[in-house]
């Protein structure tokens, strides 16, 4: 680890700062840099584009942390200790190496911005209890239906799902009255149509509408009917290139 | 405070063994007595202390009991107007460690009255409570509520009517739920922010398309294709592709443009883009959380800004997805 980290670092200790960019600085563990999750009075943390493959436990410690974002790592693992920052409100770990959630995620139920784009989720690594969640990035994951529980993070007002592999979606989503975003491109849906290539942005509580018709209700009776077989995977440039790097 | 009195009755005569209250000595036999307020005091001691003239029509004003008449009185005591520097007869207003005409106590900056609507001292000046709320609102930067006069916390107030409120002092013009910052103004009517998106955008009957009334448009189709109804949507006019021209701030036209980072109202400058607004300083790249400006290119993630560097640094496979999608939104 550089002496410019560990200068950083110290001087944030001893001036206050509230804000450390660490971003690019070639890191792999920032366990070893002294004193960093010491820093009490740390509002926001970036650790962009470094190789961290996992973040310490002691990051618990960091008690003001507002905004934390470790997008593009190695990161395979999240420390339980998120959990415990009861301020942390922004969160992007998009562009990492994630399979799975650390369930104590969930009760850092403060959290309004989640941003796990590009990682390989699936079903099952997605603890609830996001009562205050306002946006949830999961575009470029592995997920092929969602938890029903979903449609209790009643504050959705951006939900990103393309480039996954989702056969279905859950009727819970019509709960989420809140949303003004929903990105649904490039996944094996059926029920709405392929044609949906292009970046799809809408106001949800339209379509909703429309999903609550009859019209639209015997559509996707007579589609559940026909018991089709979902579209088969497709082998997704992203994971090719996963598997090669590991 | 001196008081006034009127002389309240003479008493009669002398009797026994009275004496005067102002020079200690007995009555002589038949001879007026005086009574003030209980004394009991010759005719002639019952006079002004400082020009030894009996009282015009019995009117004199005491002080320290001891009694003058009224012109002694003005010169030695009366308050003096600070503002016009004549005699405060009558209601006299204290305030600012001086005495005023009711009349002559006004604000210092707008010059209303003050004596009746209160008044609020700031740094020395009496102001009106609206003035004073436009100095501490110019000095902290925090508003002060037209309706309460308390201060709003951070971020949370509304502009109604030109002035700062507290949202709470009014309720949603369609469900008349109690108001939170969060609130919209629609024409001139106030509206939560619940009914506020649920008037959304209408549908057109006619041609099924999803009209909405602003630069953004969205398609929404309903095509009929082999056989089955598709629910087609899609972006048509939106070109976020980097360039500054997608990207513009402008002052704050209405109240409650809420950022999407922190979630809370606008203060100044409103950056609004990739169908959200962000404050200026919140408008950063996801990827490395600098600070993005009119001039910065940006490549669009899912509706959020990457800069350009950081968007070199992506994996080739994804370069490639964004910048197809970027072509594709261009073309249209
Ligand atoms: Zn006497
Ligand atoms: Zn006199
Ligand atoms: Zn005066
Ligand atoms: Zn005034
Ligand atoms: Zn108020
Ligand atoms: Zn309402
Ligand atoms: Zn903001
Ligand atoms: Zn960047």
């Amino acid at each position: 680890m550089s002496k410019a980290v560990r200068k950083i670092v110290e001087e944030s200790r001893e001036k206050g700062y509230t804000e450390i960019d660490l971003g690019d600085k070639g890191l792999s563990n920032i366990a070893d840099i002294p004193g960093l999750t010491q820093l009490r009075n740390l509002v926001r943390l970036t650790l962009s584009h470094n190789r961290l493959t996992t973040l310490p436990e002691s990051i618990g410690g960091l008690e003001s942390l507002e905004y934390l974002n470790v997008f593009h790592n190695h990161i395979e693992e999240l420390p339980m200790a998120l959990g415990n920052l009861k301020k942390l409100r922004y969160f992007n770990a998009a562009v990492n190496r994630l399979s799975s959630l650390p369930r104590g995620l969930g009760t850092a139920s403060g959290l309004e911005i989640l941003d796990l784009t590009y990682n390989n989720l699936q079903k099952g690594s997605l603890p609830g209890n996001f009562s205050q969640l306002r946006a949830l990035y999961l575009g470029d994951n592995d997920f092929e239906t969602l938890p029903d529980d979903i449609g209790e993070f009643r504050n959705l007002q951006v939900l990103v799902l393309r480039d996954n592999e989702l056969i279905a979606l859950p009727k819970t989503l019509g709960n989420l009255t809140r949303l003004r975003e929903l990105h649904l491109q490039n996944n094996r849906l059926t029920v709405l149509p392929p044609e949906m290539e292009d970046q799809i942005v809408l106001g949800p509580s339209h379509v909703f509408e429309y999903i609550k018709t009859d019209a639209y209700k015997s559509v996707y009776e007579r589609h559940v009917e026909s018991a089709a077989v979902p579209p088969p995977k497709r082998e997704k440039e992203k994971n090719a290139k996963r598997s090669r790097r590991k | 405070m001196p008081v006034q009195h009127e002389l309240t009755q003479n008493l009669g005569y002398g009797i026994g063994n009275a004496i005067c209250a102002v020079c200690q000595e007995s009555f002589g036999v038949d001879e007026r007595m005086v009574n003030s307020n209980g004394q009991i005091l010759h005719e002639r001691c019952f006079v002004c202390v400082q020009c030894f003239q009996p009282f015009p029509e019995g009117l004199f004003y005491e002080y320290d009991e001891r009694r003058y008449c009224e012109d002694d009185f003005q010169t030695l005591f009366a308050p003096c107007c600070k503002q016009c520097g004549k005699f405060v007869i009558g209601r006299v207003i204290k305030a600012m460690q001086a005495n005023w005409h009711p009349d002559c106590f006004r604000c210092e900056i707008c010059n209303d009255a003050l004596a009746d609507s209160g008044f609020v001292k700031n740094a020395g000046r009496a102001l009106c409570k609206k003035c004073n709320a436009d100095e501490k609102t110019k000095k902290t930067g925090r508003y002060v509520c037209r309706k309460c006069h308390t201060y709003i916390p951070e971020g949370q107030h509304i502009m109604y009517m030109g002035e700062p409120v507290h949202p709470w002092h009014y309720n949603c013009f369609s469900c008349n739920k109690e108001l939170d910052h969060l609130c919209r103004k629609r024409d001139t009517e106030l509206y939560c922010l619940r009914c506020h998106d649920k008037m959304g955008t209408p549908i057109c009957g006619a041609c099924s398309i999803l009209c909405v009334p602003s630069v953004k448009s969205l398609f929404m189709v309903i095509v009929i294709m082999k056989g089955k109804a598709w629910l087609t949507v899609k972006l048509t006019t939106m070109r976020y592709s980097g360039i500054k021209k997608n990207l513009s701030i402008f002052p704050k036209l209405l109240f409650g443009d809420v950022c999407f980072v922190c979630n809370k109202a606008i203060v100044g400058d409103v950056v609004n883009a990739l169908n959200k607004c962000w404050c200026v300083q919140h408008f950063t790249c996801i990827g490395c959380s600098i600070s993005l400006n009119l001039r910065s290119k940006f490549h669009e993630f899912d509706m959020q800004p990457l800069c350009k560097k950081c968007y070199e640094k992506m994996p080739l496979e994804l370069k490639k997805r964004l910048k197809k999608a970027e072509q594709t939104a261009n073309r249209k």
